[in-house]
């Protein structure tokens, strides 16, 4: 701990940061709504009689897209793909599902009933996510609403009243009052040089007291808010007791529980009935014997007419001479495969980075969290497993299967463990929120993505410094978005500056497909 | 515990043949090699994997087996060798036996140098290494000492660094490591490793 810094001297840095008058100035700025051109799906010219060879190099979310669109455009397209499954790093784990981490493969037990999944990658879908949105719809892909923030979840630090878990409401609410408190007495300070007009000033008071449910004399005195001790419907409810700032600050998962509805996690959040691979399956469907499984690219070769891909399916070696190719295998893995790329696009390749997520899950034998008015969201905790997500589907069901750990990126705690060692410390991180919990909980399964077969890794990272990208970092990004010889594609979130949202895939996709129809448009004329 | 890998390996042994099969569940076997190493198991400079392809039986046996027993890739500091190791730590002997022979039908692509450094001052260096790992870097079976020429310069460059600051060869049951420490150390500094990988690049390899 530094220097005490006093509530005067707090006020002082407040008003010194002279934010609020700066926020004034440049308030203007936001004038306009932006506006919805984007189409959700590139507008490809029919071949008609004309003929166009194209292979897919991936089944993920990207080369599923690619290869969707082309067929309904008169493409002869195939689609290869290394796994036994498509859907890359779209993965629903069901009853009986081979999880193949590499080194630590595993065989799904879960129950075999319809709401008994677990969405190991992607599991949430913002609703401005209109390019996959657009897809579901086509496809009649029934969605519904995924709870993520949920207020009655719990939030458990060693730090934090003695490592006692509490609740969500009851951490924001008390957090929110305070802060409010602290906010109000600046604005009225005699040290700000009122920036504001009476007016103004008013209807900003009136937003901090209702922030934080400030009392008449605007000090936070508790709420109601977080609920009540007792009572509340048929006797007056009795307020619970109030828990110190100074409590509150120490834990630092204020920074994650104030911000649940922000940026990417903003808007509605949705999942696919049954899974979030329904998307993946649909494509399926539609591709059906255009997609070869166990087939593993070995070779890339671009002509100046075309791409001739080598790959082999079940030991037996094929060839296929495309006019295009589009290309989602995540680059660090293309780097050790055979290919003519040009040095610029290699130096790219080797370039990239992945971030190292992992999740894990249980299945429940019973629906414990449900008896403690939790239905959907996610518990915190500032330990290593770091969230429970409890199933928004299965309501009142006997069991439903609950994520366990979910480390987004940024270390390999948990993936450098054994398969046992990881669940222990999930069990021991997760008893600290519900007391039963190895008991109450079975059959777990545990998902390294860095250690996953023919992905090794999650998200693309481009930038390695925190200040954002570089200059070079920039160019080597351009270099790899652009097509070689006008034939060969990179697609997938990788090729995206938003990576590890399968929007980010399908956008990549539409890229490349909107400008190779530039060419094929060109050729035909 | 012992006893409970031992079972997990076993069904992981089947799962290849028809008994799970019959289960619908996927059959697996431990050929993921290539998903890491490269086609035909060139090496893949993105995920710091080296080379297989050429490599003599004796030694990818040798290394299998150390990985698998945590004599290699468990030191902390070893960032490459702790990717690994958990790749070969549940390979039976037949897995292992039927890898061997796998690598074995691979076709050798030579390796592409990436590096540059003094090579006369590499050549010099060398001559202490050539008493193990032959003249052209060809390697010594009898010296247990593998072929250095054709492999990915980078991943040599770490071997060295790895030697010298203990992160490989440190294991108690690691004899064969031991020899190559002090014969690392030897090289002095990092240019010291960089030249002598330099020249080692200039060996070539026709195989
Ligand atoms: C833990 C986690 C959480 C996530 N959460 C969300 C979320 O909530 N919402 C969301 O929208 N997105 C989420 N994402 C991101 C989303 O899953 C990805 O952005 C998207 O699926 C990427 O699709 P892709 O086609 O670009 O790549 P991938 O899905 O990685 O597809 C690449 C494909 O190439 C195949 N392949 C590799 N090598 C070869 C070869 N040699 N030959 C043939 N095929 C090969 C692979 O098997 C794979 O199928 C999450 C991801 C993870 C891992
Ligand atoms: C997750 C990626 C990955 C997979 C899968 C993988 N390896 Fe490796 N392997 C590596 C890395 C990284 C190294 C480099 C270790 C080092 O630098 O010390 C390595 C090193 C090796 C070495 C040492 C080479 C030498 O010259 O001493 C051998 C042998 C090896 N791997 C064999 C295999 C075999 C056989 C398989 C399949 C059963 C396999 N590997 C699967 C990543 C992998
Ligand atoms: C006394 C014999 C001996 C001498 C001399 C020697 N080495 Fe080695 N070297 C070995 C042995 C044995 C191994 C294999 C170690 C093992 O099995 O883990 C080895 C392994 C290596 C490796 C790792 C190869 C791989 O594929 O992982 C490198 C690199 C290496 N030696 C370089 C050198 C260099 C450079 C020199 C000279 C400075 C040198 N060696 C001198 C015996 C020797």
């Amino acid at each position: 701990m530094s220097k005490p810094v006093t509530r005067r001297e707090f006020l002082n840095l407040l008003g010194a940061a002279g934010g609020s008058a700066a926020a004034l100035r440049v308030g203007v700025a936001l004038g306009m709504l932006p506006v919805s051109t984007a189409a959700a799906t590139p507008d490809l010219l029919d071949l008609g009689r004309a003929n166009r060879r194209v292979v897919v190099l991936g089944g993920g979310m990207a080369g599923l897209a690619a290869a969707y669109e082309l067929g309904k455009h008169g493409y002869d397209c195939t689609v290869l793909e290394a796994s036994h499954r498509c859907g890359g790093r779209v993965f629903t784990v069901r009853h009986g599902d081979l999880i193949d981490e590499i080194g630590n493969r595993q065989y799904c037990d879960f129950d075999d009933e319809p709401h008994m999944y677990f969405n190991a990658g992607a599991a949430r879908i913002p609703s401005t996510h209109r390019h996959l949105l657009h897809y579901t719809k086509e496809l009649g892909v029934e969605l519904e609403v995924f709870i993520n923030e949920n207020k009655m979840a719990w939030v458990q630090d060693d730090a934090l009243m003695g490592g006692k878990p509490i609740r969500n409401i009851d951490y924001t609410t008390h957090t929110k009052g305070f802060m409010a408190e602290i906010m109000g007495k600046a604005l009225s300070s005699a040290e700000l040089d009122e920036p504001f007009t009476e007016q103004e000033a008013e209807t900003l008071m009136g937003m901090i007291r209702a922030f934080g449910d400030l009392d008449m004399d605007d000090l936070y005195t508790g709420s109601f808010r977080a609920g009540y001790a007792k009572g509340g419907f048929l006797e007056h409810g009795v307020q619970k007791d109030i828990i110190a700032f100074r409590d509150l600050l120490k834990t630092n998962m204020g920074r994650n529980l104030l911000t649940a509805n922000e940026g990417d996690t903003g808007p509605i959040l949705m999942q696919p009935v049954g899974g979030m691979d329904m998307t993946i399956k649909a494509f399926e469907k539609r591709l059906e014997g255009k997609i070869r499984y166990h087939a593993m690219v070995r070779g890339v070769r671009v002509r100046n007419d075309g791409v001739d891909v080598e790959y082999e399916q079940d030991g037996v070696r094929h060839t296929i001479n495309a006019d295009y190719c589009f290309n989602s295998i995540p680059t660090h893995l293309m780097v050790g495969m055979e290919h003519n790329f040009p040095a610029d696009y290699v130096r790219a390749m080797k370039y990239v980075r992945r971030g190292e997520a992992y999740k894990a899950a249980f299945q429940a034998k019973s629906r414990f969290w449900e008896d403690e008015d939790i239905y959907g969201g996610i518990s915190w905790m500032n330990n290593p497993s770091q969230q429970i997500w409890y199933p928004t589907n299965g309501i009142h069901k006997p069991k439903g299967v609950i994520l366990a750990a979910y480390d987004y990126g940024g270390g390999m705690f948990h993936t450098k463990m054994t398969h046992e060692e990881r669940i222990e410390a999930h069990l021991k991180d997760g008893e600290k929120i519900h007391p039963n919990y190895r008991n109450l909980v079975e059959k777990p399964i545990t998902i390294g993505w860095h250690r996953m077969n023919h992905m090794l890794g999650c998200s693309a990272r481009w930038n390695r410094s925190r200040g954002g990208w570089t200059h070079d970092e920039e160019i080597m990004y351009e270099t790899l978005q652009a097509p070689v010889n006008g034939r060969h594609y990179f697609i997938g979130d990788q090729i995206s500056v938003h990576s590890a949202w399968q929007e980010s895939a399908i956008m990549s996709a539409h890229w490349a497909l909107a400008d190779m129809d530039k060419r094929v448009r060109a050729e035909l004329a | 515990m012992r006893s409970i890998v031992l079972s997990v390996l076993c069904l992981v042994g089947f799962a290849s043949t028809s008994v799970l099969a019959a289960d619908a569940r996927e059959p697996v076997n431990d050929r993921y090699c290539t998903t890491c190493h490269g086609t035909d198991g060139r090496g893949n400079e993105g995920v710091q994997a080296p080379r297989l392809a050429g490599m003599e039986d004796w030694y990818l046996r040798h290394q299998l087996e150390n990985f698998r027993a945590g004599v290699r890739g468990t030191h902390p500091q070893d960032e490459e060798g702790l990717a690994m190791q958990p790749m070969a730590a549940k390979l039976s002997d037949a897995s292992i036996d039927d890898i061997v022979g796998w690598v074995g039908s691979w076709t050798y692509v030579p390796a592409e140098p990436t590096l540059t450094g003094d090579v006369n001052a590499g050549q010099r260096l060398y001559q202490t290494c050539a008493t193990c790992h032959g003249q052209n870097g060809e390697g010594n079976a009898t010296f247990n000492a593998p072929a250095l020429a054709g492999q990915n310069d980078w991943y040599l460059v770490t071997q060295l660094q790895n030697f010298m600051a203990g992160y490989r060869g440190a294991h108690p049951q690691d004899a064969r490591g031991a020899q190559m420490r002090t014969m690392a150390k030897s090289l002095g500094n990092e240019q010291g490793i960089i030249n002598v990988v330099a020249f080692i690049n200039t060996l070539g390899r026709s195989k």
